[in-house]
């Protein structure tokens, strides 16, 4: 699945290489124009392109399949027989996909700065603000972007989990989850709701932007973390109260 | 019966064990007593609630309504404390079909806090050798044949020294050389000190290895002791085979017994069965007595009571399911 | 086992805890702080008083469709060098429509910075002594104006333009018999406690119901204000500092090179200096001078209405799809209508526009 992450941003640089006439200002995914003048950004418009879709998906496949994944090969009986305890179970689940979603993140960020020093020129990038920072700095900025990415993915891993505890049919609780990833950011969309937004896991998944200003504004980080924690802390909660009862019967 | 047994030796106790889906109660109340160091039969037909007891018994369904105690301790209250020392195969072995034998016992085995991971190594091997599955232990499960996936699910069971090992149809697929093994794997174990729950349909089975044993039919416990004292629940019968069947009848009727009606047999005889009620009628009277009507007696037998007898006696000849 | 409902107990009480936490931080936030109690006079002291030249800050604004003379520094980036007008007036509507969060910085009366944060982009505005920038990330093109001699001194008032205190500069010298000016209960913003001064129209003939404005207790800056129209629960225009810091900002945000890559535009700003020293404009906001237009005021205070003659009405106003969409026919033309303010564009291509009810405009477009 990382493999499959770490394609976008490749598939963006073989485009934009590719094609003989280069996007201009404001076409395209944001970021493409600069592409070709810096190859630090098919990292960003990589991360921009995969935010709505490839992320959460992958990470709903891997959220989904932590418990009920378990309960679909029947392992789940013999991991408790072991014992493994059933709370350490969850929390081990959890944890692995909290490591997923950073590396998930990382690895789209790493793949086009690969790809993107490799194809194109690299160098100072320009900030939303207009100023510009040094390649470290700018790499520095990414791996911010990165982390960033992956603390707004935790929320929706905490979802993931609860529903997986639901089911013994991973595909079921995969589905279930990256349905609601794409049901978030469609609320998110309609002015009507706009009271709900601030509560949607998926509001704050374009926010990386802020680690792009000069000087960095961290509001959008501390409220996404505040967010994803509130998610985290219900949604784990949720699938406790569910796995500490639940019969397992796979 | 064991119920003299003090509760302190009881391997498994449960006390009005009641497990329900719904409306549906796939164990009923049920009264069981595991005596340490036995080999204990969980006998019944399909659906009859036996896997439904051991998942309870190990914590993985929350019981209805009842108790069960687990090597003396409350179950699940206690689960952490007990389940390291009970080995289990739990209907049917599960493996994650990706990984290697070896990879996956020593998966199951990280999950048990208890399990040293020095040893883990070690202690994988062994067990895989104990069931004959080293030379396969590298192959992906997904590979495995059937009885394979069985032996390594009671390689599971074995990665630690366990007081318990809960079987759950240990012998479902394996072949002949694998069933003996099985076989004399169990009485091994049952020579360490391990008690031994295993549930089963092969009563022959069951026959030859158990000290003890349960029946359970429809969610109910219908008989519970040792295997002796359930085969002597049970009555003799004496089986005539004669082509005569009606004068053989009218002997036996005349002698007190209830014949049942006779069936032919594959040579072109006929076979006549009566139960035999304890010392009321000698054997040797009922040939002499046969031979005196002129019925032509080919052969005869008195035939102890088998577990099969039993089972079928307290479960019911019906092939339906019943649940 | 643990009775079933216990097991739930974590999944109940944590939403819980959250929510109460939500409630009381709500509440403490709202509750009054208990400042010593001023005249409004004395808070229209603090306000004049107000020294504070150096903050930084976060601004948030949320409105509908709203005021008409608020300056259009920001979006006139945009703007094309030549025709700065029509564009300017489009991504003014577009500025003030909807949810816009800046951070603003500033360094006594010549440095400033503006930066508009929008999603994955950002609009700023920098001013550091005679230069300003402006520079739009999502074109990545900047615009450079040097301002004219005087400016130096007196320009402030664009750099402000977004800061709560030229609106609310505005709005003070609307003070006059029309308007009941009082002080209503303390309140805090961005996280410093604040005097409330009310102004309420006294005229029945302006959709404006109120305006509130909060002023910092410490400093006299103004902090957050917020706009009723009549009729109507929400504020129709809020616009109000988050957080504030009163502390210089560092002196790199004020030096600006475009990027490289960019599309660099430069303009060159005439001295309208005499101008605006008639005084004929009031002080409404025209820093850099660009839209200096000939237009007809008809009433005064709360009532005002103003009108623009045909060729100065920019076409693509009426062209625009959001506005052509919005606007209604009524008599005599066609009506823009928002909660705040009331724009009639004249079948003969005049436009009036002002807080007033449509009868006022139209009275006025008929030279009444
Ligand atoms: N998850 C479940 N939901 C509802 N009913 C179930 C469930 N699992 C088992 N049952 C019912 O409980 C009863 C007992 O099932 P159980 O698996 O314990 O039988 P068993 O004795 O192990 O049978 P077998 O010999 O076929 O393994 C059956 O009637 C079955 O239909
Ligand atoms: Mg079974």
């Amino acid at each position: 699945m990382l493999a499959a992450l770490a394609a976008v941003p490749v598939l963006i640089a073989l485009a934009v290489r590719l094609s003989s006439r280069d996007p201009g200002p404001g076409q395209g995914p944001p970021f493409l124009d600069r592409v070709s003048q810096n190859g630090l950004f098919i990292a960003l418009t990589g991360m921009v392109v995969s935010i709505p879709l490839f992320l959460p998906l992958t990470v709903s496949v891997a959220a989904g399949d932590t418990i009920a994944g378990e309960a679909g090969h029947g392992t789940l009986r013999y991991l408790l027989a072991a014992p493994a305890g059933r709370v350490r179970l969850l929390a081990v689940k959890y944890a692995a996909a909290v490591v997923f979603c950073l590396a998930a993140a990382l690895s789209v960020a790493t793949a086009g700065v690969l790809i993107g020093s490799a194809l194109f020129d690299v160098g100072p990038i320009t900030l939303l603000s207009g100023d510009t920072i040094s390649v470290g700095e700018s790499l520095l900025r990414l791996f911010l972007v990165a982390c960033y990415v992956g603390l707004s993915l935790l929320g929706l891993a905490a979802i993931g989990l609860f529903i997986s505890t639901l089911t013994e049919v991973p595909v079921g609780a995969m589905a279930a989850t990256a349905v609601l990833a794409v049901v978030s950011q469609i609320l998110d969309n309609l002015p009507q709701l706009e009271w709900l937004h601030p509560w949607l896991f998926s509001h704050h998944w374009l926010g990386f932007a802020d680690l792009l200003r000069q000087p960095i504004s961290w509001d959008s980080f501390a409220a996404n973390g505040l967010l994803q924690g509130g998610y985290i802390v219900v949604f784990c909660g949720l699938a406790y109260s569910r796995f500490a009862t639940k019969d397992v019967l796979s | 019966m064991s119920g003299a047994l003090p509760a302190t030796e009881l391997a498994i106790e449960t006390t009005g064990l009641t497990k329900r889906f719904g409306h549906q109660t796939a164990v009923d109340g049920i009264d069981l007593a595991v005596p340490h160091g036995s080999v204990f039969g969980f006998l019944g037909p399909n659906g009859s609630g036996k896997t439904t007891t051991i998942r309870v018994m190990l914590g993985l369904a929350a019981a209805t309504s009842g108790y069960v105690r687990v090597l003396g301790q409350d179950m699940p209250a206690s689960l952490r404390d007990v389940l390291p020392r009970v080995g289990a195969l739990i209907e049917g072995p599960a493996f994650y079909p990706f990984l290697s034998g070896t990879a996956n016992l020593q998966r199951f085995d990280t999950a048990d806090r208890h399990a040293s991971s020095a040893t883990r190594r070690a202690r994988v091997n062994q067990a895989l050798d104990r069931v004959g599955l080293s030379h396969a232990a590298g192959k992906k499960v997904r590979a495995y044949s059937l009885g394979m996936k069985q032996r390594l699910g009671i390689a599971n069971a074995l990665l630690m020294p366990r007081e318990l090992l809960v079987l759950d149809e240990p012998t479902n697929g394996l072949d002949p050389q694998g069933t003996r093994e099985v076989r004399s794997l169990v009485r091994s174990l049952a020579a360490e000190g391990t008690t031994v729950f295993v549930s089963s349909h092969l009563l022959a089975e069951v026959e030859q290895i158990c000290t003890h044993a349960a029946v359970m039919s429809a969610g109910k416990l219908v008989a519970q002791g040792t295997v002796d004292e359930l085969r002597r629940v049970g009555l003799a019968h004496v089986k005539v085979q004669t082509p005569d069947t009606e004068d053989a009848g009218r002997v036996l009727q005349r002698l007190g017994l209830a014949p049942e009606p006779p069936h032919s047999n594959n040579d072109g005889g006929s076979t006549v069965r009566a139960p035999l009620a304890d010392h009321t009628v000698a054997p040797e009277s009922i040939v002499a007595a046969l031979v005196a009507e002129g019925v032509r007696v080919r052969g005869f037998a008195v035939e102890s009571s088998s577990l099969e007898d039993r089972f079928v006696a307290l479960t019911g000849e019906g092939f339906d399911v019943v649940q | 086992m643990t009775p079933v409902w216990k097991r739930w107990l974590p999944a109940a009480v944590v939403p819980a805890v959250i929510a109460g936490g939500a409630v009381l931080g709500a509440v403490q936030a709202g509750a009054a702080t208990d400042l010593p109690d001023k005249t409004p006079q004395e808070v229209l002291e603090m306000v004049a008083d107000s020294s504070v030249r150096s903050l930084s800050g976060t601004v948030e604004q949320t409105s509908e469709l709203g005021l008409p003379q608020l300056p259009t520094d920001g979006p006139s980036a945009e703007s094309d060098a030549s025709s700065g007008v029509p564009s300017g007036v489009a991504s003014a509507l577009e500025l003030l429509g909807g949810s816009h969060t800046a951070r603003v910085y500033l360094d006594g009366h010549s440095q400033a910075r503006v930066q508009v944060m929008d999603r994955l982009a950002e609009r700023d505005v920098i001013r550091n002594g005679r230069d300003v920038w402006f520079y739009s990330s999502k074109q990545n093109a900047a615009t450079h104006l040097i301002l004219p001699e005087y400016s130096e001194s007196e320009g402030h008032h664009s750099d402000k333009a977004w800061t709560p205190e030229s609106l609310s500069e505005h709005f003070l010298s609307s003070v006059e018999p029309s308007t009941e000016v009082t002080v209503g209960s303390d309140s805090e913003v961005a996280g410093r406690a604040a005097y409330e001064l009310v102004l309420t129209p006294d005229s029945s003939e302006t959709l404006v119901g109120s305006v509130s404005i909060a002023v910092d207790s410490e400093t006299g800056l103004p902090l957050s204000v917020d706009v009723q129209a009549r009729g109507q629960d929400a504020p129709a225009f809020e616009v109000g500092f988050t957080e504030l810091s009163l502390e210089a900002p560092s002196d790199d945000l004020f030096n600006f090179t475009p990027p490289p890559g960019a599309t660099v535009t430069e303009r060159v700003v005439e001295d309208h200096h005499a101008k605006h020293a008639q005084g004929d404009h009031g002080d409404r906001h025209q820093g850099d001078g660009k839209h200096d237009k000939d237009y007809t005021k008809y009433g005064s205070g709360w009532e005002t209405v103003i009108g623009l003659p045909a060729d100065e009405v920019p076409a693509e106003l009426m062209d625009s799809p959001l506005i052509a969409e919005t606007a209604q026919e009524v008599d005599g033309g066609r009506l823009l209508s928002s909660a705040l303010v009331n724009v009639l564009v004249t079948d003969d291509g005049r436009a009036f526009a002002g807080s007033v009810p449509l009868e006022r405009l139209q009275a006025a477009a008929e030279g009444r």
